[in-house]
C-alpha cells in the first residue's frame, strides 16, 4: 500500500497517459452532466464527479463498432476478410466500484464461458483499471443491497481512496505495483489503512440519508425470479409500463447483448458491424418467418429481470447480475427500473 | 493441424453446386477453400454452422450431412433478407463458414437402442445428418425408425434420399401427407396417424422430434402415451441467433442458451427451461 | 471527451442527447439527464439514431436527369439547370414543398427564395390538414399560435386529458411524462376509440365511439353549462364573447350527444366537475397529419377555456407535433397566407416590414398550398426539401409534374421523380435550430464534418438564390436565425449565442420575456382570450347493414410517412418489421368477437369493402378495437393501397376519420 497526496493525483493519470488512452470522471461543460469518457487533456478529470451517467462498459463493448470487413467480388469470385480489433492500451482512471463489478461481470461472460470473445479480449487485455472507493453514496446508489460497493475488493490494478489529505493507493495486481514504484510513491502506514475502513464504513452509513432514491432487497426476490413463482398479473402490471425503448439495458454495466448487421459501403467493402441491443425490444426473439417466442412485452420484462437476478445467471457472473448503480431507475420513461421492479414482486410475495 | 472450430473469423467456402430441392429450399453444396480446413473440418450431426453470405449478412444453419463420408451441404429455405440473398447466388459464389457449434445430437450414447425419428416438413433437414450417420453404422443399433410427414408431395424434402431410404432393409420408413395429389400412391394424413400404423418401440428406444410447434406437441403427446419417457425424446430447437457462440444472448430461454448448451434437448430438458419454447 | 451534447431530430419531443463522434463518425449515443424535456430519457428511435447518421445511403452528388437516368454533375451544373428550368414556369404554376424536418434556418431560406426570388406564395409543408388546425384555433382564440402549456408543467398538472392520441408510441417521452404525472397523483383520462398504452395507464379510460370526439366534447361543454360546473368568473373576467358561446353551446343536447360519444350523462358530467373543480387540467392531441380537425380542435379549446384551464401553470390546450421541426416549420412562415410567426401575409404593415428587410417586393398573388394545388393540377414545377416518397396519395399526379428539383440529405424513393437533385449535409454536419412542440427553439450544433462535396443546406439555398438573380450574403446558420429574429417579434430575443448556452429558449423570446415563455398566461396576453366559432353539427359515422363495421385510421409505432428514415437503421427498423413482417400484406385491427363471426383467425386473408372500393389484407385479432369497430394504421407504405386513395378525405380528417365498411372473409 503506498499513498499520494491529494493535490498529485492526476499525476498518476498523466504517468499512465504516456503509453494509454485514458478514460476518466469529466462533466460536460455545457450541460453539467457526469460522463466517463476519454480525456484528451488529464486536467480535465474530476475525481469528485458525481457517479457517471454512462457506465463505462461503452469501453469495453462501445454502442456500435467494427468487427470485421470483407470485399466480395462477384464476378472475380473473390472474398476477402479482415477481423477487425482494437489493440491499442487503454486506462480506466477513477473508475467507480459499481462499475468495476460491471465490468467483472462482463469479464466473466465475454472472456469466460465456453467461447473466448476476441474483440472484448483485446479491449481488455491492456487495459489499466484505477479505482475510486465512494467516500459518500449518490442519491441512485444501492450498491450495499448488491455487494459491489462502496469500495472494490478485487479486479483492480490500483484502487484509491480519499482519506483526508493523501489518496490511499492499493495496489491489486503486477501493473499496479510497477506503476507505483515507478512513480516513487510513498509507502502507507498503518493509520492510512486504518482510515481507508473509517471512511469506508462511514459511507455505508450515509446510505441512509443520501442514498433514498433506490432500496432493493434483492435477496428475497432471487428466489421468486429463480423459480418463476411470480403471478402473471405482476409481470403484466410491469409490461404496461413498459415503453420498449431500451434505455435499461443500455444503462446496464452488466448486460452484454448485441446485435450484428453488415453494412456495405459505396466503394464495395463492406463492414459487420457489433451494436448494443434489448432483450426490452420485440424483435429481439423473431425469427425469420416470423415466430416469436417472447412477444408480449410482460414476458420481455420477465426475461430481463431473470437475467439480473436469478441464480442461474448469477453463476456465470459468480455474483448476482446487478451491480446496484441506480442508472436503470433514472432512464426508463415507464418508471419501472429494477428497484421499483423487485418492491411490485416483494409487494405480490407478501400479499 | 487439427482445427477445431472456427469461431471470430469466418473461414471462405466455395458453392460448388446447387440442388433445387422443394419450393423455396435449396441445397447449396461447399467446400472450403483452405485445403487444411477442408480436409479437418469435423463436426457431429445436430451442429450448426453460422454462414455468411457476403454483402448480406449471416445466418444459423443446421448441418445435414452426416459427419462421415457425406459431402458437405447446408440446405436452405428461404424465409428472409439474408436467406433471400443466398438463394440468388450461383455455384462459384463464395460463402463465410463459422463453426461448427452446439452440442450435437447423442450418438455414442444411442448405441444398442432402437432409434426413432419423427419429422415434419422441413424438421426432416436437421434430423437427416444422425439419420445417415445411424444408417452408416446399422449394426450398432436396434430397430430404425422414420415417420415422415408433409403438407403434400411436393412438399417432401429430400425426396431422394426417400426413395433409396424406403428400400433399406432394417430402416422402417412410414411417410404420409396431410393433402395427397392425385397421383400420391402412400399414407395420406396427419403425423400421428402413422402411429396406428406401426409398432412403436417403447423399451430401449430414443425419439427424435423435429417440426412445426404443433405437430411438436401432437407427435410428443402420442409417443408419452404409448409409454416413452420424456427423456427419451429429443429435439432440435431453433431461434434467433446472431454470434452462434454464447455471447449475443439472442437465443436464450429461461436459463439455456440454444447455441452453446443446445439446439439438442430432452424433452424433460425443454420442459424445466424456464421460458416457452 | 468523444460524446456531444446535441438534440435528437425524430418527433416533436425534442429530447437532449449526446452523440459520440470519432474518427469513424457518429457511433453512439446517449440520453441527457439534465434537459429540461428529457430529462434522462429517449426512446427506441433515440436510442438508435447513430444507425441513421451513420447510414451510408445518403445523397453525395447533384445529379442531373439525362434520357431517363440520373448522372452525377457539379453543384454549379445541376443549380444552373434546375434555375434555368424554373425559370421557364409561371410562379402560379410552381409549388415549394417545405420539410417539417428542416432546420429554421433551411426553411426560412427556402420560404424567403419562393416569395423574393420565384415570385410565388406557393409556399407549404403539406401538413395543413394537421398542424395548422391546432394553430388556427389556438391563434383565433389566444392569439397564441403554439402549445399554449409546456411539457414541464405536466408535473405541475393536477388533470391530464389525452384525447384520442397513441401518445406513448408518437412522443414517447411525453407520454412517459403524463404517466409519471399520474403515478405521482394526477389524474389521467384518455378519451380514444382504440385501446392505447396510455389507455391502459389512465385513471379512467372512456373508449369512446370514432368519430364521436368533437360530439363528446361539445355535449361536455353544454353539460358544464347546465349544470354550472365551469369556472364562471375565470370566463366573466378573461373572455369578451363567453355570452355568444354560451348561448350556442346551449343547445347542444347533452343526453344524445353522451350517447352518440358512448358515455351515459353521469360520466359526462363527472368528467365536467373534474375538469372545472380541479386546480389545473391540461388536454393533449396530435398534431400534423392524421391530426384531429378544427371543429374537433376547437371543441377541445373552448371546453377548457370554459373550464378556466387556459393561461395558468399546469394548465393548457396542447397539440402534440409529431415531426421535430413541425412547429417550426410553420413559425418561419412556410405556409402560402404567412409570413414568420404566424403573421399574416394579408397585413400590409408585416408586407411592408418584410419588403423592405428583403429589399424586393413581395409576390401580389395570393399563393397555395401543395395539397390543394396537386388536387387541381396546377402544378407544373415543384422544388421539393426532404419529403418522404410517402405523399402517397399523389403518386399517381406526380407525372403531371413536368419538373421537380429535390434537395435532402438521406436518400428517398421521391427523389426518383426529380429531374435534379441536389444533397446536402445532415443535419449534424452543419448548424441549425429546430423548435419542438412547446416552442422550444433548440440549437442543435455542428458535431462533425459532412462529406467535403456536400453542401450544407443554407449554404446550396443561397447559392440556389443568388444564381437566380438574389444578392444574399450570409456567411453562416447563425446568420440566417439574426434575419429571422429580426423579422419576427416571438424570436426577437433568439440568437445562437443565448441558445449554446442554454437548453434552448421557448417563444416567445424577446425583449419582455428574454428567457422565453413558459406557457401562455393571460397576464401577459395581449388580448382576452375567445370561444372559437365551431360547428355544432352531431353527426357521427354511421353504420348501415350493408357497411356495419366503422374502419377507422390513425398512426402507430414507429412511423411517419412510410419511414424512410427507419429504412435506414437496423433495430428501428427491425421493431418496425417485428408487426409488418407478421402481416406482409398489411393489417387490419379487429376484435376477437368479431373475427369469431367471420370465421377468421389472426393472420387469415379478409376482404374490407367500402362504398369506394375493397382491398384484401390481413387480418389482426387484437381487443384494443371494440366489436364494430376496425382499425389500420395507414401510413405504412404497404396499406396505402387503392382502396384508401378512393377515401381520401376520410384520410385528410385525421385521427377522427372513419369509413363504413364491410369485412369478409376471403
Amino acid at each position: 500500500m503506498y499513498i499520494i497526496k491529494k493535490n498529485d493525483i492526476l499525476n498518476l493519470a498523466k504517468e499512465l497517459a504516456k503509453d494509454h488512452t485514458m478514460y476518466g470522471p469529466v462533466v460536460e461543460d455545457s450541460t453539467g452532466q457526469a460522463f466517463f469518457d476519454r480525456v484528451d487533456n488529464i486536467d480535465d478529470i474530476d475525481m469528485a464527479a458525481p457517479i457517471p451517467t454512462l457506465p463505462p462498459k461503452h469501453v469495453l463493448f462501445p454502442h456500435m463498432e467494427t468487427i470485421m470487413q470483407y470485399r466480395y467480388d462477384a464476378d472475380q469470385k473473390k472474398a476477402e476478410i479482415t477481423g477487425v480489433f482494437d489493440e491499442s492500451r487503454k486506462a480506466l482512471f477513477g473508475l467507480r466500484p459499481c462499475d468495476l463489478e460491471g465490468i467483472l461481470c462482463m469479464d466473466r461472460f465475454f472472456l469466460g464461458q465456453e467461447f473466448v470473445d476476441d474483440w472484448y479480449r483485446e479491449h481488455r487485455s491492456r487495459m489499466f483499471i484505477v479505482t475510486n472507493t465512494c467516500i459518500a453514496p449518490f442519491k441512485q446508489c444501492f450498491c450495499v443491497c448488491t455487494d459491489s460497493g462502496p469500495d472494490a475488493k478485487e479486479g483492480y490494478d490500483i484502487n484509491l481512496t480519499d482519506i483526508g489529505q493523501y489518496y490511499l493507493v492499493e495496489t491489486g495486481s503486477k501493473k499496479g505495483e510497477d506503476l507505483a514504484k515507478a512513480m516513487n510513491l510513498d509507502k502507507a502506514a498503518e493509520e492510512h489503512s486504518r482510515e481507508k475502513t473509517v471512511r469506508v464504513e462511514k459511507s455505508i452509513t450515509l446510505f441512509e440519508d443520501i442514498a433514498v432514491e433506490n432500496k432493493a432487497w434483492i435477496s428475497r426476490v432471487m428466489n421468486r425470479v429463480t423459480t418463476g413463482f411470480i403471478d402473471e398479473a405482476v409481470w403484466e402490471f410491469i409490461g404496461d409500463q413498459c415503453f420498449e425503448c431500451g434505455a435499461c439495458t443500455y444503462v446496464c454495466p452488466s448486460c452484454t447483448c448485441f446485435n450484428v448487421v453488415d453494412i456495405n459501403r459505396k466503394d464495395g467493402e463492406s463492414l459487420r458491424l457489433r451494436t448494443w441491443d434489448s432483450c426490452s425490444y420485440e424483435g429481439y426473439s423473431r425469427m425469420a418467418g416470423g415466430h416469436n417466442p417472447r412477444k408480449p412485452v410482460e414476458d420481455r420484462r420477465n426475461k430481463r429481470f431473470f437475467c439480473k437476478l436469478s441464480y442461474s445467471q448469477s453463476k456465470k457472473y459468480l455474483r448476482p447480475g446487478c451491480v446496484g448503480c441506480g442508472r436503470c431507475a433514472w432512464v426508463c420513461p415507464g418508471d419501472i427500473g429494477l428497484p421499483n421492479v423487485v418492491t411490485y414482486i416483494r409487494r405480490e410475495i407478501s400479499k | 493441424m487439427n482445427i477445431q472450430k472456427i469461431v471470430t473469423i469466418p473461414e471462405i467456402a466455395t458453392i460448388d453446386e446447387i440442388k433445387e430441392e422443394i419450393q423455396d429450399v435449396k441445397t447449396f453444396y461447399l467446400s472450403f477453400d483452405n485445403k487444411e480446413v477442408d480436409k479437418t473440418f469435423k463436426f457431429k450431426s445436430g451442429q450448426f454452422i453460422m454462414c455468411t453470405v457476403f454483402g448480406s449478412g449471416e445466418f444459423a444453419v443446421s448441418l445435414p450431412p452426416s459427419p462421415e463420408d457425406d459431402r458437405f451441404h447446408i440446405t436452405v429455405k428461404t424465409v428472409g433478407k439474408v436467406t433471400g440473398a443466398l438463394h440468388s447466388l450461383q455455384a462459384g459464389d463464395k460463402l463465410g463458414v463459422r463453426g461448427p457449434f452446439g452440442n450435437g445430437f447423442p450418438f455414442e450414447d444411442i448405441k444398442g437402442k432402437n432409434v426413432v425419428y419423427v419429422a415434419g416438413g422441413i424438421g426432416l433437414i436437421p434430423l437427416r445428418s444422425s439419420i445417415v450417420n445411424v444408417l452408416q453404422h446399422r449394426e450398432d443399433f436396434g430397430r430404425i425408425i422414420l415417420m415422415y410427414g408433409s403438407r403434400s408431395p411436393d412438399d417432401l424434402m429430400y425426396s431422394y434420399n426417400l426413395e433409396e431410404w424406403q428400400n433399406i432393409d432394417g430402416f422402417e420408413t412410414f411417410i404420409t401427407v396431410d393433402n395427397p395429389t392425385p397421383d400420391w400412391k402412400g399414407h395420406t394424413g396427419i403425423i400421428t396417424t402413422l402411429f396406428d400404423k406401426m409398432e412403436l418401440p417403447v423399451d430401449d428406444t430414443v425419439a427424435f422430434v423435429c417440426g412445426p410447434p404443433i405437430m411438436f406437441n401432437a407427435v410428443i403427446k402420442e409417443m408419452m402415451d404409448r409409454g416413452i419417457s420424456d427423456e427419451h425424446i429429443i429435439s432440435t430447437l431453433e431461434r434467433h441467433m446472431k454470434c452462434g457462440v454464447g455471447k449475443c444472448q439472442h437465443c436464450g430461454i429461461g436459463r439455456t442458451l440454444v447455441c452453446t448448451d443446445g439446439p439438442v434437448y430432452t424433452y424433460r430438458q425443454i420442459k424445466t427451461l424456464g421460458e416457452q419454447i | 471527451m468523444d460524446y456531444k451534447p446535441g438534440i435528437c431530430t425524430f418527433c416533436g419531443t425534442g429530447c437532449g442527447h449526446f452523440l459520440k463522434v470519432s474518427q469513424s463518425g457518429v457511433d453512439g449515443v446517449f440520453p441527457s439527464r439534465n434537459h429540461p424535456v428529457s430529462r434522462g430519457r429517449l426512446c427506441v428511435r433515440g436510442w438508435n439514431i447513430h444507425e441513421l447518421l451513420s447510414t451510408t445511403d445518403r445523397n453525395t452528388t447533384p445529379m442531373v436527369k439525362k434520357s431517363g437516368t440520373f448522372q452525377p454533375v457539379t453543384y454549379e451544373e445541376a443549380i444552373t439547370e434546375a434555375v434555368n428550368s424554373l425559370k421557364k414556369f409561371l410562379p402560379g404554376e410552381t409549388a415549394f414543398l417545405a420539410s417539417p424536418r428542416s432546420s429554421n434556418e433551411e426553411n426560412y431560406l427556402f420560404m424567403k427564395m419562393a416569395r423574393s426570388v420565384f415570385g410565388t406564395n406557393n409556399i407549404s409543408t403539406d401538413t395543413e390538414s394537421g398542424h395548422r388546425n391546432s394553430l388556427d384555433v389556438l391563434n383565433e382564440g389566444t392569439g397564441f399560435p403554439g402549445m399554449t402549456g409546456s411539457i414541464g408543467d405536466i408535473q405541475k398538472s393536477e388533470v391530464l386529458l389525452v384525447a384520442g392520441m397513441d401518445i406513448t408510441r408518437q412522443n414517447p417521452i411525453i407520454g412517459s411524462e403524463l404517466h409519471m404525472a399520474s403515478m405521482n397523483g394526477a389524474t389521467l383520462v384518455t378519451l380514444d376509440s382504440r385501446t392505447t398504452q396510455i389507455a391502459r395507464l389512465s385513471d379512467t379510460f372512456y373508449r369512446i365511439n370514432p368519430g364521436s370526439m368533437k360530439v363528446l366534447f361539445n355535449a361536455l361543454a353544454s353539460a358544464m353549462v347546465a349544470n354550472n360546473l365551469y369556472d364562471k368568473s375565470f370566463v366573466e373576467k378573461n373572455t369578451e364573447n363567453y355570452n355568444e358561446f354560451i348561448e350556442s353551446i346551449q343547445a347542444v343536447d347533452i343526453e344524445s350527444g353522451a350517447k352518440k360519444s358512448g358515455l351515459t350523462v353521469e360520466e359526462l358530467t363527472r368528467l365536467a366537475e373534474l375538469l372545472t373543480k380541479s386546480k389545473s387540467a391540461m388536454s393533449f392531441f396530435t398534431s400534423g397529419i392524421s391530426g384531429l380537425d378544427r371543429d374537433t380542435i376547437g371543441s377541445i379549446y373552448n371546453v377548457f377555456l370554459l373550464a378556466g384551464k387556459i393561461g395558468k401553470e399546469g394548465c393548457g390546450v396542447n397539440p402534440i407535433a409529431g415531426i421535430n421541426n413541425l412547429q417550426g416549420s410553420f413559425d418561419t412562415g412556410c405556409a402560402p397566407d404567412l409570413l414568420t410567426g404566424f403573421q399574416s401575409l394579408a397585413d400590409q404593415k408585416v408586407r411592408t416590414k418584410f419588403e423592405s428587410a428583403w429589399q424586393q417586393a413581395l409576390p401580389a398573388d395570393g399563393g397555395f398550398d401543395f395539397d390543394t394545388m396537386m388536387k387541381n393540377g396546377s402544378v407544373k414545377a415543384l422544388v421539393v426539401t426532404d419529403h418522404d416518397d410517402g405523399i402517397i396519395k399523389y403518386r399517381d399526379s406526380l407525372d403531371s409534374v413536368e419538373y421537380i428539383v429535390y434537395i435532402g440529405a438521406f436518400r428517398n424513393d421521391f427523389q426518383d421523380y426529380a429531374h435534379v437533385v441536389l444533397p446536402i449535409t445532415s443535419y449534424i454536419e452543419t448548424d441549425g435550430t429546430y423548435t419542438n412542440t412547446e416552442r422550444r427553439v433548440q440549437l442543435s450544433s455542428k458535431k462533425m464534418d459532412g462529406d467535403a462535396n456536400v453542401m450544407p443546406g443554407w449554404k446550396l439555398l443561397q447559392t440556389i438564390a443568388n444564381k437566380a438573380g438574389a444578392n444574399w450574403n450570409y456567411t453562416s446558420p447563425s446568420d440566417v436565425m439574426n434575419e429571422i429574429s429580426q423579422l419576427t417579434p416571438t424570436y426577437s430575443g433568439i440568437t445562437y449565442d443565448r441558445l449554446s448556452t442554454s437548453f434552448g429558449l421557448q417563444w416567445p423570446c424577446n425583449t419582455s420575456k428574454p428567457d422565453g415563455t413558459i406557457r401562455y398566461s393571460l397576464e401577459s396576453a395581449p388580448r382576452k382570450p375567445l370561444f372559437v366559432k365551431i360547428s355544432m353539427d352531431t353527426d357521427i359515422p354511421s353504420v348501415t347493414d350493408k357497411f356495419p363495421y366503422l374502419l377507422m385510421m390513425g398512426k402507430a409505432q414507429h412511423y411517419w410517412h412510410q419511414n424512410n428514415l427507419m429504412h435506414k437503421t437496423h433495430i428501428p427498423l427491425r421493431e418496425y418489421n417485428a408487426t409488418l413482417l407478421l402481416y406482409p400484406d398489411g393489417y387490419v385491427e379487429i376484435h376477437p368477437d368479431d373475427a369469431k363471426k367471420l370465421g377468421v383467425r389472426d393472420r387469415w386473408s379478409v376482404r374490407v369493402v367500402s362504398a369506394g372500393g375493397d382491398m384484401e389484407i390481413m387480418a389482426k385479432v387484437s381487443d384494443e378495437v371494440a366489436p364494430g369497430r376496425a382499425y389500420i394504421p395507414y401510413f405504412i407504405r404497404d396499406m396505402i393501397t387503392a382502396f384508401l386513395s378512393k377515401h381520401i378525405d376520410a384520410v385528410e380528417k385525421g385521427e377522427d376519420a372513419t369509413i363504413p365498411v364491410r369485412i369478409e372473409k376471403v
